[in-house]
């Protein structure tokens, strides 16, 4: 869908008047649709954790093995949090400058929602380096993908939330190289609508995370 | 279609004034994660806390997917596809989150040795 | 996009080649082999389906004769204990993963644009993929046959020195039989095979769905669908539902058996049952992604052969629709065992009860269907009425499950396994052959026997009753499921005999049909456009169906719209035509892709098992594989949807009505708006 309209106008034009019953585009329909069938992808992740969580309130069967509120880092997760909330307004103004056909702008954006993603994923791979190891002196059990319960289910719920950002970034990735391909124009502002929506999407899984498996533990 | 029936200079109209939404929401966005950091921290009930950082991500959660993901501006339909996927999801953890403590359920909903006895019955009669 | 300066042809053959926006010829104009592995056409996607889904259902059908030639005795030695577990594991995957769902799959393919008067679905290279993976994902199941074979030769020793090759945990896999302690490397064949699969439904499903809300013709509103369209619609909800949870669940048990995970080691706190729930929660649902396609075809068959409205037709979809949503909230009744707790325990058989209702309903209005119409009797007439009874028999006994009390007396007994096969066999497969015999001249332009037809349907029905039905019986005194034999004197011995002939029955009837459609496709007798005198918009098209379906756009005058067309008294009741311009009709171009990116799926599934059983190097192949998907879906995107234009052939098959141009009325579109 990435022809210009105005060069090609004929037989061209008629391959962009997809037909709607609906009056919604066909991609970003499917997007949604994919989207519902992620919340109960992650729905099930995340109650896999929370049951556990309410099994083994000390996070394994053995008593002792870890200490989660030492272990995690709430000024790094919620900077990381910080992050990505921002990353999604980016993504929301590079997706509006498309729709005005600013490439300029789009690319500008789009750059800066990379940018933090990057930064996010490395927050995570940094984090899970530290929960890994632990830290003897201070006394911080090493939390592992195999240690405890409460490692294989965290580890596998935000390892599954850190690919979907990493496959967003590659994404985002490939649209700004694309768009200076020279094909890229105000028609395809869908093309990145879609991209933008699978992006909020791994923000408000994240806010679901957030919440739910690491302030919970605070309480 | 919906976008293309608009013309380019009302559409960009439009644009702008979703621009200062996004901005406004940016900022409520990160004020309320900020009052979820502190919330943890203060001494109060813990169902208090519990119930507030609830609250606190519901309104975040549709905050985004309303504006940011155009819900508020789009087809109702789009809206209730979604929803019916998040409700079906947020029903099934509902459920199994119960399911997985049986006492708790059986205490806060129902009198245990009554309910028993109705269904030890039913059996019976069965 | 492939900029098109060509003016539109009259066969795609006649092309100019095209290149792709990557630079590469696009495999537009091939014919043969090419074509058939490069098509985006719904119609060719839907036969290939059928012939995939049917070959393994052969499979599957000789893995139950297998188990039932081992059960014909009390002691019986046909097979080992493990190959026992090996076949009965296979057959249910196979029935349920790779013959029932791709058939119905193979049917939403080919009618269901036909039926909403699209020239194709939403994402015709997306749909490819649906194909190709399925296809992956069972040859990674099946593949295990090979490699048991390569060790009962010595050319092939797993290290953990676990010699299941072959998937041997039962379908439905329950923790902690899939740990890497108690079995080998059969359960990571299975994993991934069923994760493949996975994203073949997923990707068909998201499809449909946008095909159906968004292609419809215009005037077609949703309901104005046929009842088949609208199940698949319900299904394909299903799918994206459903199947996120066993994806995770999967994953889990992968990341176990290769990363030391802990999710269902119990000895680390892991708790088995979880998986349980897990499954149920996608397998539930899972049966009626099975049986409501199946519902669908009947409803379209009976309404043809009675020459009369179905009944009751919101009534039908919404009863679909409920299904479908209370499909959800009843998993744990496959659970009823396990001890839940007494609220739950009395809420999900409550619950259960609940989908006899809307069940009810549509028999009612199938009943209401046949009643007072003009009845004609022809094969796919025999299997609907075959499927009315029989899956109602498969329900009774399904009503007998949800009381839980009950069913704890029947639980993993023969009882149950009679249960799902009255209910999948009796209902499901049944369905699907009545859709077979419907369908095929359409699909083929040619019509099956008659005769073989009828006595194929004895056959299946009376060795189907008299296989399953004795296991009723044998499940109430006591035969578990799943033991590769038992004792003499147990009074089990007749009633086994009995169902291994029917069984036998069972098999030669299905062969009859197979055998028969091959000799139709060949060289059957062929037949007009319309030759059940049916109703809805598909037998408005010529057999075998032109590959851009509506040389002009249909423009739907109401419910069952070519019947309509047909013997509508009102001028308003026949169907308009938009008419195509001179630019032609846009077709999508064809893509090698979907199939590349499904064989990356196919190595990782193979070599991940293998790199389980200690094979050197599999773990890179494994990576090569995935990388090969990704670039691919890469080179996908950046190859376009192309697309080129042909013309309808001009040759006084001019529809009757053309309008110059159509704008629907505002009451016509979904009224899903804001």
């Amino acid at each position: 869908m990435n022809s210009d309209i105005s060069s090609a106008a004929t037989v061209d034009a008629l391959h962009h008047e997809e037909h709607s019953s609906t009056g919604i585009e066909n991609k970003k329909l499917m997007m949604w649709l994919f989207l519902a069938s992620d919340c109960m992808f992650f729905g099930t992740l995340i109650t896999t954790h929370l049951i556990y969580r309410k099994l083994y309130p000390s996070g394994a069967a053995e008593e002792g093995i870890l200490n989660i509120k030492n272990t995690f880092n709430i000024e790094l997760t919620s900077f990381s949090t910080f992050i990505l909330l921002m990353s999604s307004f980016l993504m929301a103004l590079a997706v509006s400058a498309m729709h005005k056909g600013q490439l300029q702008s789009f690319r500008k954006n789009v750059l800066g929602v990379i940018f933090f993603g990057l930064i996010f994923l490395g927050c995570q791979v940094y984090e899970f380096t530290e929960f890994s190891m632990g830290n003897p002196t201070a006394g911080i059990p090493p939390l592992t993908l195999s240690n405890s319960i409460f490692g294989s289910t965290f580890y596998l719920m935000t390892g599954t939330h850190g690919t979907h950002v990493a496959i967003g970034v590659l994404w985002l990735v490939a649209m700004f190289f694309y768009s200076f391909s020279g094909r890229m124009n105000i028609h395809s502002a869908i093309d990145v609508e879609v991209a933008g929506l699978y992006w909020h999407f791994v923000d408000i899984v994240w806010i679901v995370i957030f919440t739910a498996v690491y302030l919970i533990e605070y309480i | 279609m919906n976008a293309h029936a608009l013309s380019l200079e009302s559409l960009i109209k439009e644009e702008a004034k979703r621009y200062h939404a996004f901005i406004n929401l940016a900022f409520i966005l990160a004020i309320l994660t900020s009052t979820e950091i502190v919330i943890i921290f203060l001494p109060f009930a813990s169902w208090l806390i519990v119930t507030s950082l609830v609250v606190l991500s519901l309104v975040k959660f549709f905050c985004v997917i309303l504006w940011f993901m155009h819900l508020i501006y789009d087809r109702i339909l789009l809206f209730l596809l979604f929803m019916s996927g998040l409700l079906i999801a947020v029903g099934t953890v509902i459920a199994l989150m119960f399911l997985f403590s049986p006492n708790d359920l059986d205490r806060s909903l129902f009198s245990f040795n009554t309910l028993s006895m109705f269904f030890n019955s039913f059996c019976f009669v069965a | 996009m492939a900029v098109s300066t060509h003016a539109p042809v009259a066969d795609k053959r006649l092309l100019p080649p095209s290149k792709s926006l990557i630079g590469l010829i696009r495999p537009d104009t091939s014919t043969g082999l090419v074509d058939w592995l490069t098509t985006v056409d719904h119609k060719k996607i839907g036969i290939m389906y059928g012939g995939f889904a049917l070959f393994f259902f052969l499979l599957g059908g000789i893995e139950a004769l297998l188990i039932r030639l081992q059960l014909m005795y009390p002691g019986g030695t046909v097979v080992s204990a493990q190959t026992y577990n090996q076949l009965f594991t296979m057959h249910g995957t196979t029935m349920v993963f790779l013959a029932v769902m791709p058939l119905n799959a193979a049917f939403f393919n080919f009618v269901m644009p036909l039926q909403i008067g699209a020239r194709d679905v939403a994402f015709p290279r997306l749909n490819a993929l649906g194909l190709w993976a399925f296809v992956a994902g069972a040859l990674i199941l099946n593949l295990s046959w090979l490699f048991q074979w390569a060790q009962v030769f010595g050319w092939f020793t797993p290290v953990s020195g676990q010699m299941d090759i072959v998937p041997a945990i039962g379908w439905f896999g329950y923790a902690p039989i899939t740990g890497k302690n108690y079995s080998g490397i059969g359960t990571d064949f299975w994993i991934f095979g069923l994760q493949v699969l996975g994203v073949a439904s997923l990707v068909g499903s998201f499809n449909f769905i946008t095909t159906i809300i968004n292609m419809r013709a215009p005037g077609m509103t949703m309901m104005r669908l046929p009842l088949f369209t609208w199940m698949t619609l319900i299904t394909s909800f299903l799918i994206i539902f459903a199947f996120p949870a066993i994806t995770i669940a999967l994953v889990e048990l992968m990341f176990d058996r290769f990363f030391g995970t802990n999710f269902y080691h119990v000895e680390m706190g892991g708790q088995p049952i979880l998986w349980q729930h897990l499954f149920w929660i996608f397998g539930h649902p899972e049966v009626y992604i099975l049986i409501l396609p199946t519902m669908g075809i009947v409803s379209e068959i009976l309404p043809t052969f009675a020459r009369k409205p179905l009944f009751g037709y919101p009534m039908v979809v919404f009863s679909g629709a409920v299904i479908g949503f209370l499909g959800f909230a009843v998993w744990s009744h496959h659970m009823f065992t396990t001890g839940l707790g007494v609220v739950a325990t009395a809420a999900f058989s409550l619950l259960t009860m609940a989908i006899a209702v809307p069940t009810g309903v549509k028999i009612l209005n199938w009943i209401g269907t046949l009643w007072g119409g003009h009845i004609r009797f022809s094969v796919p007439m025999v299997f609907a009425l075959g499927f009315i009874w029989m899956f109602m028999m498969g329900g009774f006994s399904g009503i007998m499950h949800s009381a839980a009390p009950a069913d704890a007396q029947q639980q993993d007994s023969y009882f149950v396994v009679a249960h799902f096969h009255y209910v999948l066999i009796g209902g499901a497969l049944l369905a699907i052959l009545g859709g077979l015999y419907f369908w095929v001249p359409k699909i083929f332009g040619r019509m099956m026997s008659e005769k073989v037809g009828y006595i194929a349907a004895s056959a299946i029905i009376i060795g189907f009753n008299v296989a399953f039905f004795p296991m009723h019986y044998l499940g109430l005194t006591g035969m578990p499921r799943r033991t590769h034999t038992y004792l003499a004197g147990f009074g089990w011995e007749t009633w086994n005999f009995v169902a291994t002939i029917g069984a036998f029955v069972l098999g030669i009837g299905v062969l009859m049909v197979i055998i028969d459609l091959i000799r139709t496709v060949a060289s059957g007798k062929p037949c007009g456009s319309d030759p059940w005198d049916a109703r809805t918009l598909e037998w408005s098209l010529p057999s075998p169906v032109p590959a851009y379906n509506f040389a002009h756009n249909p423009v739907i005058p109401g419910r069952d719209a070519w019947w309509l067309h047909k013997y509508g008294k009102k001028p308003e009741q026949e169907i308009e035509y938009e008419k195509t311009g001179p630019e032609g009709i846009h077709m999508p171009s064809q893509s090698w892709w979907p199939l590349v990116s499904s064989v990356g799926l196919l190595v990782v599934g193979v070599a991940m098992a293998l790199h389980s059983a200690g094979v050197p190097y599999c773990g890179y192949v494994a990576i090569g594989g995935l990388g090969l998907s990704v670039v691919s879906f890469f080179l996908w995107a950046l190859e376009g949807p192309g697309g080129y234009h042909l013309t309808p052939p001009d040759d006084g098959d001019e529809p009757q009505k053309v309008l110059a141009s159509y704008t629907p009325e505002p009451s016509q579109k979904l009224e899903l708006t804001h």
